[in-house]
């Protein structure tokens, strides 16, 4: 397949209503694609993996940008751009894992224009999917990267159903660690999706990550105050320290009532098709304090139940130590 | 309208994606098309008394043969449910369900053939040059079952023998609590297993149609009963069939 360096020729929309935005939408339907940052969308265009009529850009939409005092927590604008996110003091103080994820995503030129929509949004990096191979995601009928022959090492631990990709959203693992929710419109109206609800795995959505469905528009993410100020951590381990996506990263959230965790939330990022919630590490973790000792018996829970593929066994013991880290006082 | 799709392979060359599903809709609209006019021509032609389905009974189908019916009729009814909504927009976690009964009814069908062919008069429903005249002459009555009945047997049973075949291959392409997906089936040969197995689903899903249409006709419901309780009257048995072709034992 051949790569070029110009956009393909396409109608560019800069809607500044969402409205205006959704009937653009609902008036291109499939052949419509939804622009913010454009980190994900220019490769996809420039490959000619994918070929849209119509390009409708969100960012010229105010009420999609910016970062929000609710009366139980924040919300934050589909558009804003994740430099935003990571200099915005509200965030800092209460949410910040989320400024911690959002630090680490790729390189500071993309975090100047990518933004927290498109960073959850974004599509599969499986590289026989994005160099246009019909696989099972691009509605063909077999995976290319579970085969023999294929090279697997980035791919899924869990949740494999046909598709062995992974979410690649840094900010994703830290929204489901504080229980945001998704807000969405689309012509009838919105909807808002608790955010482990909002990424979707191949045993139901093949072809997308999200649940957003056609004709749909994430606007926002809420974060409740649930979370705010709680002990956080984040650390994403990849191959190079920046523009690259997660080999495997984990969000924790963590309330501590004296040496103790009351509550815990620990999400693994790069091991499975969505944001992967480590259930028994967080059970196991009530009632333990911070220490070498708790890490020690909490790291190897990470792992259980995984499917290690031809290439990508090495992500078992980067979960566990992952989780032991995170565990540390 | 296509029979296939299409796609790229890795190597760049076209080969066969799998059926064109947009066959579907114009199976389901044939099907309801002929069963709204058999229902028409039926409605206006003159019908005599139906058999009385009291007095003494006759043994149709023994208890073994009604449960591999019904079994049958929910695991093909699973199948369809999760094998057809998700390529029609609705998603939902489909796949296990759909091979858990995927191997129902290939075990059901496998009990079913052996049965068949070692305790069963199995030339009870082979269609011979006598019955191929039986809907053109009034005189002829068939035997156990009419030439409609083996007809639609005989569908049957091609259809489900090419969805098993073609889905038990395609079982070797996903994981399984027994093995890890080899994945190593060309290409082509898979667009061909596909192909098969979405065009032996689709044209399935209009024998259905038909046959749920006609176990559910007034004139035939007695055949509904009999696959259910597993008797007929011994009125119904002489007004629809030969007694010199077909003669059941009495049932308790």
């Amino acid at each position: 397949m051949a790569s070029h360096d110009v956009m393909p020729d396409i109608e560019l929309y800069q809607p500044s209503t969402l409205d205006d935005a959704l009937d653009l939408l609902d008036r291109y339907g499939d052949e419509g694609w939804l622009l913010g940052g454009g980190q994900d969308t220019y490769g996809w265009l420039k490959d000619r993996a994918k070929h849209p009529k119509a390009m409708i850009d969100l960012n010229g939409i105010e009420n999609l940008r910016g970062i929000r005092e609710l009366a139980d927590g924040i919300e934050i604008g589909a558009v804003t751009t994740l430099v935003e996110i990571i200099g915005n003091s509200l965030v800092k103080r209460d949410f910040g894992l989320l400024s911690q994820a959002a630090a680490r995503v790729a390189s500071p030129q993309i975090r100047n224009v990518g933004t927290l929509g498109g960073n959850l949004v974004q599509d599969a990096r499986c590289w026989y999917y994005r160099r246009g191979l019909s696989c099972y995601r691009a509605g063909g009928n077999l995976c290319y990267a579970d085969s023999p022959q294929g090279m697997n090492r980035e791919h899924a631990l869990f949740g494999a159903s046909r598709c062995v990709a992974v979410s690649p959203s840094d900010t994703a693992t830290a929204l489901v660690a504080l229980e945001a929710t998704m807000v969405t419109a689309n012509l009838e109206g919105v909807r808002l999706i608790p955010a482990e609800e909002f990424f979707a795995g191949p045993d139901t959505h093949i072809t997308r990550m999200t649940s957003l469905e056609p004709g749909e528009i994430l606007t926002a993410v809420r974060i409740p105050s649930k979370w705010a100020g709680r002990r956080f951590y984040f650390e994403k381990v990849a191959d190079r320290n920046v523009w690259d996506f997660a080999l495997v990263s984990i969000a924790v959230a963590m309330a501590v009532e004296g040496d103790v965790i009351s509550d815990a939330r620990f999400v693994c990022g790069g091991v499975a098709c969505k944001p992967h919630r480590l259930r028994n590490v967080e059970r196991a973790a009530v009632g333990m304090t911070l220490s070498d000792e708790s890490a020690a018996t909490l790291g190897p829970l990470a792992s259980q139940g995984a499917k290690p593929l031809n290439y990508n066994q090495f992500k078992l013991p980067l979960m566990e130590n992952l989780v032991r880290r995170a565990m540390r006082g | 309208m296509d029979l296939a799709t299409y796609k790229e392979d890795i190597w760049g060359r076209e080969v066969i994606l799998g059926a064109s599903w947009e066959l579907l809709w114009l199976v389901v609209v044939s099907a309801f098309v002929v069963i709204a006019l058999h229902a028409v021509v039926l409605a206006v032609r003159r019908r005599g008394a139906r058999p009385s389905s009291a007095g003494p009974r006759v043994a149709r189908h023994s208890a073994i043969d009604r449960l591999f019916h019904w079994i049958m009729a929910v695991a093909v009814i699973a199948l369809l449910i999760t094998g057809v909504l998700p390529i029609i927009g609705l998603e939902f976690s489909w796949l296990t369900i759909h091979w858990i009964a995927g191997l129902v009814l290939t075990a059901s069908v496998v009990f079913h053939i052996v049965r068949s062919l070692f305790w069963q008069d199995l030339k009870s429903m082979w269609i011979s040059a006598r019955d191929l005249k039986e809907p053109f002459d009034a005189t002829i009555r068939p035997g156990k079952y009419s030439v409609a009945q083996k007809s639609m047997h005989a569908a049957v049973t091609v259809l489900v023998l090419l969805v098993i075949g073609s889905g038990l291959v395609m079982f070797a392409m996903i994981d399984t609590p027994w093995w890890d997906r080899s994945n190593s089936i060309a290409e082509s040969t898979l667009g061909w297993v596909f192909l098969i197995h979405g065009l032996s689903t689709i044209a399935l899903i209009a024998l259905i149609c038909l046959h749920v249409y006609f176990g559910l006709r007034p004139e035939k419901l007695f055949y509904t009963r009999s696959m259910i309780k597993g008797w007929i009257s011994k009125e119904e048995l002489e007004a629809n069939h030969d007694p010199e072709r077909w003669a059941p034992g009495k049932s308790s």
